[in-house]
C-alpha cells in the first residue's frame, strides 16, 4: 500500500490515475465482491443443488425402496391373488359342490316332502281309520249298551223265570209232596184195599160158608120144616094118636123126648144159626163199618184224586206258562246269541281295523324314521355348508384384508407418485387403477361376505328347521308309537272282547242248550202232567165210580146190617122162642110125662102142641120164608160181597195201579222237581251267566267307552299327527323353498365367486403388469438415480470448483481489497480519501 | 389441480394436500404415552421412526369407535415434524384445484376450533380442509 507521492502535477496525475486505479480497484473489488457473492451464491446454489440432488436421490432411492417394497408387495399381492384365485377356485368348487349338495338336498327334501305328504296322507287315512274305528266302536258301544240292556232285561227275565221256576219248583215239590202224600195214601189205600180185599175175600168165604151153612140150615130147616110138618102131622097124628094114644104117653113122651131132643138140637142148631147169624150180623156190621170206612176212604180218594187232578192241572198250567217262559227265554237266548254273533263280527272287524291301523301306523313310523334320517342327513349337509360358509367368510376376510392393504399401498403409491411429479404420473394412474381394483375387490368381498352371511343365516335357519323337523318327526314317531301301543291295546281289548264274546257265545249256547233242555223238559212235564191229569181224571172217574159203588155198597151194607140185625133179632126172638120151645118141650116133656100121668090133657096138649106145631110150622115156614129171604139176602150179600170183593180187588188193583201210577207220577214229579230244580239251577246259572253277560256287556260297554275315549284321544292324536305331518310337509316345503333359494344364492355366489376369481385373475394380471411397470419404473428410477448421482457429483465438483473459484475470487477480492487499501492509503496520502469495503 | 388425500372422521370427509402427507398406514394399536393429552393415541413405529398419533375423533370431540380395519394413520409432515393423524378411514386420493379452496363459514370455523382451514368441492363431493399445523401444532405445544 505504498503509493509514491509524485510531484505536484505528476502527483496530481498519479493521484488522478491512482484515484482512477482505486476507483478501478474499487470497482474490481466491488466486482470481485460481486463475483464472490455470485460465486458464494453459485456455491450455495451448487450445494443446494447437490443437496437437492442428494435429497432427490435419497427421495428417489426412497422411492426405489418404496418401489422395491411395492414390487415385492405387488409380487406378494400377485401371489396372494393367485392364492386368492386358487382359493376362489376352491371356494367356487366348494360352492359348486355345495350347490350340487343343495340340489341333492333339494331333491331329497322333495322326497322328504313326498314322504311327508305320504305321511300326511297316511296320518289322514290313519285318522280316518281311527275315526271309522271310533264310529264302529261307538256303534259297538251302542250295540254293547243294547246288549247290556238286553242282558239286563234278560237278567230280569231270568230272575223272573228263575223266580217262576223256583215257584214252579216249589210247586212241583209241593205237587211231588202232594203226589207223595197221595201216593202214600193210595198205597195205604191199596194196602187197605188189599186188606179189605183179603177181608172181603174172607168175608166172601165166610159169607159163602154162611151161605152154605144157610143152605144147609135151610135144607135142615126145610128138613125141619118138613120134619115139623111131619112133626105136625105126626103131632096131628100124635094128637090123633094121643087122642088115640092118649094113654100111651110113653111113646108120646119118648116122642116128646125125641122132640125135645130134636128141639134141643134144633135149638142148638138155631143157637148155632143165631150165633152164626149174630156172627154174620157182626161181620155184616163190621163189613158195613169197613165198607163205610172204605167208602169214606174212597170218597177221600176221590176228593184227593180231584185235588190231584186240580194240582196236576195246575202243574200243567204252570208247565205251560213255564214252557212259554222258556220259549221266551229261548227267544231271548237266541237274540243274545245273535247279538253276541254280531258283537263277534264287529269285534273281529274292529280287530281287522286296528290291525290295519297298526300297519298304517307302522308305515307312518317308517316314513317318520325316513324323514328323520333325511333330516339328519340334511342337517349334516347344512352343518357342512355352514362350515364351508365360515371358510368362505374367512377367505373373504382375507380378501378384504388384502384389498385394504392394496388400497393402502395404492394410496401410498399415489402419494409417492404425486411427489415424484411428472415421473410419477403414469404410476399415479396405475396406483389409481390398483386402488379402484382394490375397492372393487373389497366391494365384491363385502358382497360375498353379505351373501355368505345370508347363506350362514339360511343354513342356520335350515338347520334349526331341520332340527325342528327332526324333533317333530321324533314326536310324530313317538305319537305314532303311542298310537301303535293304543292300537295294540285296542287289539288286546278286541281279543279280550273276542274271548269274552266267545265265552258269552259258549255260555249262550249252553244257555240255549239248557233252555232247549228246559223247554223239552217243560214240554215233557206238560205232556206228562197232561197224561197224569188224564190218568188222574180217569182214575178220578174210576174212583168216583168206586166211591159211587162204595156208597151203594155202604147202603147195601147198611141194608145187610139192618137185615142181618133184624134177622139176628128175629133169630134172637127165634132162639128165645126156641128156648121157650125147649122149655115148652121140657114142659111138654114134663107135661107128656105128666101126660104120661095125665093122658087126657095130652090131647088137649096135643092139640095145643098141634097148634103150637102148627104155629111152629107156620113160624118155621115163616122162619123158612125169612131164612129164604135171608138166604136170598145172604146170597145177595155174597154176590154183593163177591162183587165187593171183585170191586175191592179191582179197587186194590186200581189202587195198586194208582199206587204204581202215583209212584210213576211221583217219580215223574220228582224227576220234574229235579228237572225243575236243575232248571232252576240252570236258570240260576243262566241268570248268573246273564248277569255275567250283563256285567261283561257293561264291562264291554265300559271298555268300549274307554276304547272310544282312547280312540277319541287317538283320533285327536292322529289329528295332531296329521296336523304335525301337514306342518312337517309345510315346513319341508318351506325348507325346500329356502333350500331352493339357498341353491339360487349358492349359484349366485358361485357366479360371484367366478367373477371374483375372474376379477382376481384380472387383478393378478394387472398386478403383474404393475409389477412390470414397477420394475420399469424402478429401472428408470435407477437410471434417474444414477443420473442424479452423476449430476450430484458434477454439482459437487462444480461446487468444489465454484468454491475454489470463490476462494480465488475471495483471494482476488482480498488482494484487490488490499490493493485498494494500499492504493487508498496511497490515495489518502494524496487526497486523504478512504476506501470502504463493500459488504 | 393437485393430489389430495381424503379421509373420513365421523360423518365428514376431509382432504389434505398429498404434499403434506408422507404416507398412509394401517392402524392397529399405539403405545400409550403417560401424561399425553387425551387426543394423543400414543406412539407408533412407522418405517423405522417413532411417530406420535393424534386421534382426530378425540381431537374433534367425537365419541370413540371400535377398532376396525378401516382405521388408518395419515402420516403428515409439518416442517421437520412428522405426526400421524388417526382417522376413521382413508381410502381415496382426489385431484382438487387449490384455487377452488373456499373459506369456511364463520360459524363452522368457530365450531371447528380452527381445525378447518377451508372447504373444497371435488367430484361433486364436499371436503373439509384441515389445518395440520393447527392440529399438531397445538398438540406439540401441549406435548
Amino acid at each position: 500500500m505504498a503509493n509514491s507521492n509524485g510531484n505536484g502535477k505528476g502527483i496530481e496525475v498519479t493521484a488522478a490515475r491512482l484515484d482512477e486505479i482505486v476507483r478501478a480497484l474499487r470497482s474490481t473489488v466491488g466486482r470481485a465482491t460481486q463475483i464472490e457473492e455470485n460465486v458464494a451464491q453459485l456455491a450455495e446454489n451448487g450445494e443446494s443443488q447437490a443437496a437437492a440432488a442428494e435429497e432427490m436421490r435419497e427421495s428417489i432411492s426412497s422411492i426405489a425402496t418404496s418401489m422395491e417394497e411395492t414390487a415385492t408387495a405387488s409380487e406378494q399381492l400377485a401371489r396372494s391373488q393367485q392364492t386368492v384365485a386358487a382359493n376362489a377356485n376352491e371356494v367356487q368348487k366348494g360352492l359348486e359342490a355345495s350347490a350340487s349338495g343343495l340340489q341333492e338336498l333339494v331333491a331329497s327334501i322333495g322326497t322328504v316332502n313326498k314322504d311327508a305328504e305320504v305321511l300326511a296322507q297316511g296320518a289322514e287315512s290313519t285318522a280316518t281309520v281311527i275315526e271309522q274305528s271310533a264310529r264302529a266302536l261307538k256303534s259297538i258301544s251302542g250295540n254293547a249298551k243294547e246288549l247290556a240292556g238286553v242282558s239286563d232285561r234278560l237278567a230280569s227275565a231270568m230272575t223272573q223265570t228263575s223266580t217262576t221256576i223256583a215257584d214252579t219248583a216249589s210247586r212241583g215239590a209241593e205237587t211231588a209232596a202232594t203226589i207223595e202224600e197221595v201216593a202214600t195214601t193210595v198205597e195205604q189205600m191199596a194196602a187197605g184195599s188189599a186188606r179189605l180185599a183179603a177181608d172181603a175175600r174172607q168175608v166172601g168165604d165166610r159169607v159163602n160158608n154162611l151161605s152154605t151153612g144157610f143152605k144147609t140150615v135151610v135144607g135142615a130147616l126145610e128138613h125141619v120144616v118138613s120134619d115139623a110138618a111131619e112133626t105136625a102131622s105126626s103131632v096131628e097124628e100124635t094128637s090123633a094118636t094121643a087122642e088115640e094114644l092118649a094113654r100111651s104117653f110113653r111113646g108120646v113122651a119118648e116122642l116128646a123126648e125125641t122132640l125135645q131132643q130134636a128141639t134141643a138140637s134144633s135149638a142148638s142148631n138155631l143157637t148155632e144159626v143165631a150165633a152164626s147169624v149174630e156172627e154174620v150180623a157182626a161181620t155184616a156190621e163190621k163189613t158195613a163199618v169197613v165198607i163205610d170206612g172204605n167208602a169214606a176212604a174212597v170218597e177221600q180218594i176221590a176228593r184227593a184224586a180231584q185235588g190231584v187232578t186240580q194240582s196236576v192241572q195246575e202243574v200243567s198250567t204252570l208247565a205251560g206258562s213255564s214252557a212259554s217262559a222258556v220259549h221266551q227265554l229261548d227267544t231271548v237266548t237266541r237274540k243274545i246269541a245273535a247279538v253276541v254273533e254280531e258283537s263277534k263280527t264287529t269285534s273281529s272287524r274292529v280287530g281287522v281295523s286296528a290291525r290295519t291301523g297298526g300297519a298304517t301306523v307302522g308305515r307312518t313310523i317308517g316314513g317318520l324314521v325316513k324323514i328323520r334320517q333325511t333330516l339328519v342327513e340334511g342337517a349334516s349337509v347344512m352343518k357342512d355348508m355352514g362350515k364351508r360358509a365360515e371358510e368362505i367368510g374367512d377367505i373373504v376376510q382375507t380378501i378384504n384384508l388384502i384389498a385394504d392393504r392394496t388400497n393402502l399401498l395404492s394410496l401410498n403409491a399415489s402419494i409417492e407418485a404425486a411427489r415424484a411429479g411428472e415421473h410419477g404420473r403414469g404410476f399415479a394412474v396405475i396406483a389409481e387403477e390398483i386402488r379402484a381394483l382394490a375397492e372393487r375387490a373389497a366391494a365384491a368381498a363385502s358382497d360375498v361376505s353379505k351373501i355368505v352371511r345370508g347363506l350362514q343365516g339360511a343354513a342356520r335357519d335350515a338347520q334349526a328347521s331341520s332340527t325342528e323337523g327332526m324333533r317333530i318327526a321324533e314326536e310324530g314317531a313317538q305319537l305314532s308309537e303311542e298310537a301303535r301301543a293304543g292300537l295294540q291295546a285296542i287289539l288286546e281289548g278286541v281279543e279280550a272282547l273276542d274271548g269274552s264274546i266267545k265265552n258269552i257265545s259258549s255260555a249262550s249256547e249252553e244257555q240255549a242248550r239248557a233252555v232247549q233242555i228246559v223247554a223239552t223238559t217243560t214240554a215233557r212235564v206238560e205232556t206228562e202232567s197232561k197224561q197224569i191229569a188224564r190218568v188222574n181224571a180217569e182214575q178220578s172217574t174210576a174212583i168216583a165210580s168206586v166211591a159211587r159203588a162204595a156208597g151203594e155198597m155202604r147202603i147195601m151194607a147198611k141194608q145187610t146190617r139192618d137185615a142181618t140185625s133184624e134177622q139176628a133179632r128175629t133169630l134172637r126172638d127165634l132162639v128165645k122162642q126156641n128156648s121157650q120151645l125147649t122149655s115148652l118141650a121140657d114142659k111138654l116133656t114134663r107135661a107128656t110125662e105128666e101126660q104120661a100121668t095125665g093122658a087126657n090133657q095130652l090131647a088137649k096138649a096135643s092139640t095145643q102142641i098141634r097148634i103150637a106145631s102148627q104155629r111152629t110150622t107156620s113160624a118155621m115156614s115163616e122162619q123158612l120164608k125169612t131164612l129164604g129171604s135171608m138166604t136170598e139176602s145172604v146170597a145177595e150179600i155174597a154176590s154183593a160181597t163177591q162183587r165187593t170183593v171183585g170191586g175191592v180187588a179191582e179197587q186194590a188193583k186200581g189202587a195198586h195201579e194208582i199206587g204204581r201210577a202215583m209212584d210213576a207220577a211221583r217219580k215223574h214229579a220228582m224227576q220234574s222237581a229235579r228237572t225243575i230244580a236243575e232248571q232252576a239251577t240252570a236258570t240260576k246259572e243262566l241268570e248268573s251267566g246273564v248277569r255275567d253277560l250283563a256285567r261283561l256287556s257293561a264291562e264291554v260297554t265300559t271298555a268300549v267307552e274307554q276304547q272310544t275315549i282312547g280312540l277319541n284321544v287317538l283320533a285327536k292324536d292322529a289329528d295332531t299327527a296329521r296336523r304335525i305331518a301337514k306342518q312337517t310337509a309345510r315346513a319341508v316345503n318351506e325348507q325346500n323353498d329356502a333350500l331352493e333359494q339357498l341353491s339360487v344364492a349358492t349359484t349366485r355366489q358361485t357366479s360371484a365367486m367366478k367373477s371374483l376369481a375372474h376379477a382376481t385373475l384380472e387383478q393378478t394380471t394387472t398386478t403383474e403388469q404393475i409389477s412390470h411397470a414397477m420394475r420399469d419404473i424402478r429401472s428408470r428410477l435407477r437410471e434417474i438415480t444414477t443420473a442424479l448421482a452423476a449430476t450430484a457429483k458434477t454439482a459437487q465438483s462444480t461446487a468444489k470448483e465454484t468454491s475454489t473459484v470463490a476462494r480465488e475470487v475471495a483471494a482476488v477480492r482480498a488482494a484487490s481489497a488490499e490493493q485498494a487499501e494500499l492504493i487508498s492509503g496511497l490515495g489518502r496520502g494524496g487526497s486523504n480519501g478512504s476506501v470502504e469495503p463493500t459488504t | 389441480m393437485s393430489l389430495h388425500v381424503t379421509f373420513r372422521v365421523g360423518n365428514a370427509s376431509y382432504a389434505l394436500p398429498a404434499a403434506q402427507v408422507l404416507h398412509l398406514e394401517s392402524y392397529e394399536t399405539a403405545t400409550h404415552v403417560p401424561g399425553a393429552p387425551p387426543y394423543v393415541a400414543g406412539l407408533v413405529q412407522v418405517r423405522g421412526r417413532l411417530v406420535p398419533v393424534v386421534d382426530l375423533r378425540a381431537r374433534f370431540g367425537l365419541p370413540p369407535i371400535e377398532h376396525s380395519l378401516d382405521r388408518r394413520v395419515v402420516v403428515v409432515q409439518n416442517g421437520t415434524r412428522v405426526a400421524g393423524l388417526l382417522v376413521d378411514s382413508a381410502r381415496e386420493v382426489v385431484q382438487i384445484d387449490e384455487a377452488a379452496y373456499e373459506k369456511p363459514p364463520e360459524i363452522i370455523e368457530e365450531q371447528a376450533s380452527g381445525f378447518v382451514s377451508g372447504v373444497a368441492t371435488a367430484a361433486k363431493r364436499l371436503f373439509l380442509l384441515v389445518d395440520v399445523p393447527r392440529i399438531i401444532g397445538e398438540e406439540l405445544s401441549h406435548g
